[in-house]
């Protein structure tokens, strides 16, 4: 099995009730997501993106061709096991609280109640709708609406996560924790197949991607690749003086070419986080959602000690299934207010992983005014991708299905 | 399994907090109380009782019903309206299972609010002579006749083959054959007119029945001749002057010496009403024989006639009045599982008015499907004959809820057997819920879900 997802010559064609009208939703479409990587299915509206997912998760029929997802069928359970799917919006039963919401779904993946206490309490925090777990999800906005059809996505911790338009009504904050916990969850050796219009949230976080219009695949490959200008060059420097500008355009202009010269700018996001985050250690008041920056600890890598042991221990049971109890791999949050939002989430995304420490932080709300800790990054970064090591080669060892094409060390996670 | 109990309990969750439920919930809950003490019926404790038993237990009956085919069609439809279900049916659920997810959920609703209701009804009911201040008569009355479970025992029917058979005969002979009509319809109705001979008494005349396999509990019990007279011309005060024996016939047909007791009535009843006579059980033999004789009193001057159907039968007491109850609740469980089954059918093929209208057009039909049956046949002439190959097979496939309606049996303290049960479970659930639910589950697993957007 090379792909995650491939699909041969898909299409699917809309007819009406007498067969006339044809509408090509999607068409001859050959698409191939190779594991662990982040692929984005790219279009304008109408270009047969969701089409082509629910096609995929078996909600559509293909009108010829087909498709093979995580080696098997979209409508097979024991393949649903292990996807993920967030739909373009988030379809919610209005009368359950976030919190039913979710044991719903964790029910229907039929995973052990213990398990399923975990993996809600850490998903609510994660979303940062904890304050709020009681509440009819009918009540809630749409951004709100959104992270919970995240966390219901995550549930069973799958390997392919499918996400269509993930980020649509969410603030930057909640985009930008989106994108990096896509990061994040690709570091960790999951698939992720992102659907969006939202030409930033792709750039920022895919390996490759494909652009559909009318069905039809336009352009496709890695993101290096197609946006690469390789006819110029970038340099950044510190601030500098005139004079030496003027020499360096002296030298450029030796070599027959010309150059620019300006201040580069902050990104609106960096700003508009700095902004709120500041707004955040000033505690003021929101009845909004809440932004954390934690991810929940079932979906970060404590488990690949556990699951080292799992396979050194031989009985390859399904990772899904197989109850952690709190105490067997505990995380440390280690939050610390730093003066860089973009930094703080980092040192979230790189949590180091001390399996000796049985406390449980889970629900710890006040994780942004604990001191500093300036415990050594360098030193987690590196005991995690010895970690990440290890994990890879067991899993490749064992099963032969994450192909991991991707860097393994934890400083992608600053896109 | 456990995915077929999330959906189940979310189903519930769905029909109590959307208030689906709640309507229904609360109107039960108001209207029985005040039914139990409003309704006088005739004014008798027994007429009491029977009203507020009929119409309490039609009442939950047809408010159920109504909740049952409303919350089955509405949950699934509303998943696929409202597209909760791209997210469930991508979790490793199969699609058979969300149905049987959603059909118990609704039933088991059903289980919670028909124990709920019951108990409400049973509770008024047998608590009802005590609010009453009912006389000692009136209490050995509604114990004998209300109280109880009553097995029924109806006359043999008698073969008028032959008779008919010359009776047609004869009219050949003469050539007084009415010549549109075809001999199946003149034989057919030859016979009725031979049945009716048979239980018409003349003027000054007398009938008799013969009884077997009557078996009573107790010999100090009492039987009951349940009659219903039909009369040619209305006596003025539309009454029937008669004179009844009830015992072992043979005594007197063989001149034996008997040790049974016959007994003599005489009565004064009403035409087109039912009446009951109490007779003592000692008249039966011991070998299960029962005659009952009817003289037409020469005063009447009209011909009585017990109508074929339901013109005479003998009651005597089979059973309590609890275990009875607990049947006929069960009996409308069964329909309610049976609507679960269809409404599910419905919704994975019509949107939500229209399977609503579906399966409350269905519910009606097997409610009168008798009156219905009845009423195509009376069309007759040539319509009968496309009818009878389209029409009638369908409505012969519905459940006949009129059929197996409990409260007659409890408002005639007739004994609901534990056969009649079973027999309505095996072609109510067995075979026609299960056939809908196996159609649901196919027509469910090869549909597309999802709605085409481009």
């Amino acid at each position: 099995m090379e792909y995650a997802v491939e699909t041969f010559s898909l299409t699917k064609i809309f007819s009406d009730c007498w067969g006339r009208t044809k509408v090509y939703a999607v068409d001859d479409l050959n698409l191939q997501v190779r594991y662990n990587e982040v692929f984005g299915l790219l279009g304008p509206n109408g270009s047969g993106k969701t089409t082509t997912i629910k096609m995929l998760l078996g909600l559509l029929y293909p009108t010829k061709g087909r498709s093979v997802i995580l080696g098997g069928d979209g409508t097979d359970p024991k393949i649903n096991a292990r996807i993920g799917f967030l739909p373009e919006e988030s379809y919610l039963y209005r009368y359950l609280s976030a919190r039913e919401t979710l044991d719903f779904y964790g029910r229907l993946f039929g995973l052990p109640a213990k398990v399923r206490k975990m993996r809600i309490e850490a998903l609510l925090d994660m979303v940062g709708l904890k304050a709020v777990a009681n509440r009819a999800v009918g009540t809630f906005s749409k951004g709100m609406a959104r992270r919970i059809g995240l966390a219901q996505a995550l549930i069973n911790d799958p390997d392919l996560l499918i996400l269509d338009e993930p980020t649509t009504g969410l603030d930057p904050i909640g985009t930008r924790q989106i994108k990096d916990l896509i990061l994040k969850l690709a570091e960790r050796g999951k698939t992720i197949l992102l659907c969006s219009h939202l030409l930033a949230d792709v750039e920022d976080v895919c390996d490759r991607i494909a652009i559909l219009y009318g069905g039809r695949i336009q352009a496709q490959g890695r993101v290096k690749d197609l946006l690469q200008q390789t006819d110029k060059k970038q340099i950044t420097t510190g601030a500098i003086g005139d004079a030496t500008i003027e020499r360096i355009k002296q030298l450029v202009q030796d070599e027959k070419s010309e150059c620019t010269v300006t201040s580069p700018m902050d990104k609106l996001e960096t700003f508009f986080i700095k902004t709120v985050t500041e707004a955040q250690q000033q505690a003021k008041p929101t009845s909004g959602a809440v932004s954390t920056t934690r991810i929940g600890d079932f979906l970060v890598p404590e488990k690949s000690a556990e699951s080292i042991l799992d396979k050194l221990i031989s009985a390859p049971v399904s990772q899904k299934a197989s109850p952690r109890p709190p105490t067997t791999h505990q995380v440390v949050h280690t939050e610390s207010p730093e003066s860089k939002p973009d930094e703080q989430l980092l040192s979230k995304l790189t949590e180091p992983t001390e399996p000796a420490q049985a406390e449980h932080v889970i629900g710890d709300e006040q994780v942004k005014t604990e001191p500093i800790k300036p415990k050594p990054i360098q030193q987690q970064e590196i005991e995690e991708s010895i970690l990440d090591q290890l994990t890879d080669r067991s899993k490749t060892q064992n099963g032969d299905k994450e192909q991991g094409d991707k860097p393994q060390t934890g400083d992608t996670g600053d896109a | 399994m456990r995915s077929i109990w999330a959906v189940a309990t979310n189903t519930i969750k769905q029909a109590l907090r959307m208030k689906i439920a709640a309507i229904f919930i609360i109107l039960l809950i108001v209207l029985l109380p005040i039914m139990g003490f409003s309704m006088t019926g005739d004014s008798t404790l027994k007429g009491r009782l029977q009203t507020f038993v009929s119409y309490g237990l039609s009442l939950t009956s047809l408010l159920l019903c109504l909740l049952t085919i409303v919350t089955s069609v509405y949950s699934l439809t509303s998943d696929i309206d409202q597209r909760q279900i791209y997210t469930v049916i991508t979790k490793p659920i199969r699609r058979f299972q969300l149905i049987l997810g959603k059909v118990l959920g609704v039933v088991l609703l059903d289980v919670v609010l028909l124990v709920l209701f019951s108990v409400i009804i049973y509770s008024i009911t047998v608590y009802m002579p005590v609010f009453y201040n009912a006389t000692e008569d009136e209490l050995v009355q509604v114990e004998n006749e209300f109280y109880a479970a009553r097995a029924s025992v109806t006359p043999p029917v008698i073969d008028v083959s032959k008779e008919v058979e010359q009776a047609y005969n004869k009219l050949k002979e003469v050539g007084q054959l009415p010549e549109d009509m075809s001999r199946r319809d003149i034989t057919a109705h030859l016979t009725s007119l031979k049945k009716l001979e048979k239980r018409a008494a003349a003027v000054g005349h007398e009938l008799i029945w013969e009884f077997h396999n009557v078996r009573p509990l107790e010999p100090n019990e009492s039987l009951f001749i349940r009659f219903k007279y039909d009369v040619s011309v209305n006596p003025p005060d539309s009454q029937i002057y008669s004179r009844w024996f009830v015992g072992d016939y043979r005594q007197i047909k063989y001149g034996d010496v008997g040790q049974t007791h016959i007994y003599p009535f005489e009565r004064k009843d009403p035409v087109r009403t039912f009446r009951e006579i109490e007779v003592p059980a000692d008249a039966v033999a011991e070998d299960g024989y029962l005659a009952i004789g009817f003289f037409n009193l020469p005063l009447n001057n009209t011909v009585v006639i017990f109508p074929l159907e339901d013109g005479l039968e003998v009651l005597y007491r089979a059973g309590g009045f609890t275990p009875n109850f607990f049947r006929a609740v069960v009996l409308i469980f069964l329909r309610l599982i049976f609507l679960a089954c269809l409404g599910a059918l419905a919704a994975t093929f019509l949107s939500f008015p229209v399977a609503i209208s579906f399966c409350l057009v269905v519910f009606f039909t097997a409610t009168f499907s008798n009156f219905c049956l009845e009423s195509f046949n009376f069309l007759g002439g040539n319509l009968s004959s496309v009818y009878s190959y389209t029409l009638k097979p369908v409505i012969q496939l519905l459940p006949q809820f009129d059929k197996f309606n409990p409260t007659e049996f409890l408002v005639q303290a007739r004994l609901l057997s534990w056969f009649f049960l079973v027999r309505a479970a095996g072609s109510m659930v067995c075979i026609k819920a299960v056939l809908l639910l196996l159609v649901a589950l196919l027509i469910f697993s090869f549909r597309e879900i999802a709605k085409v957007i481009i």
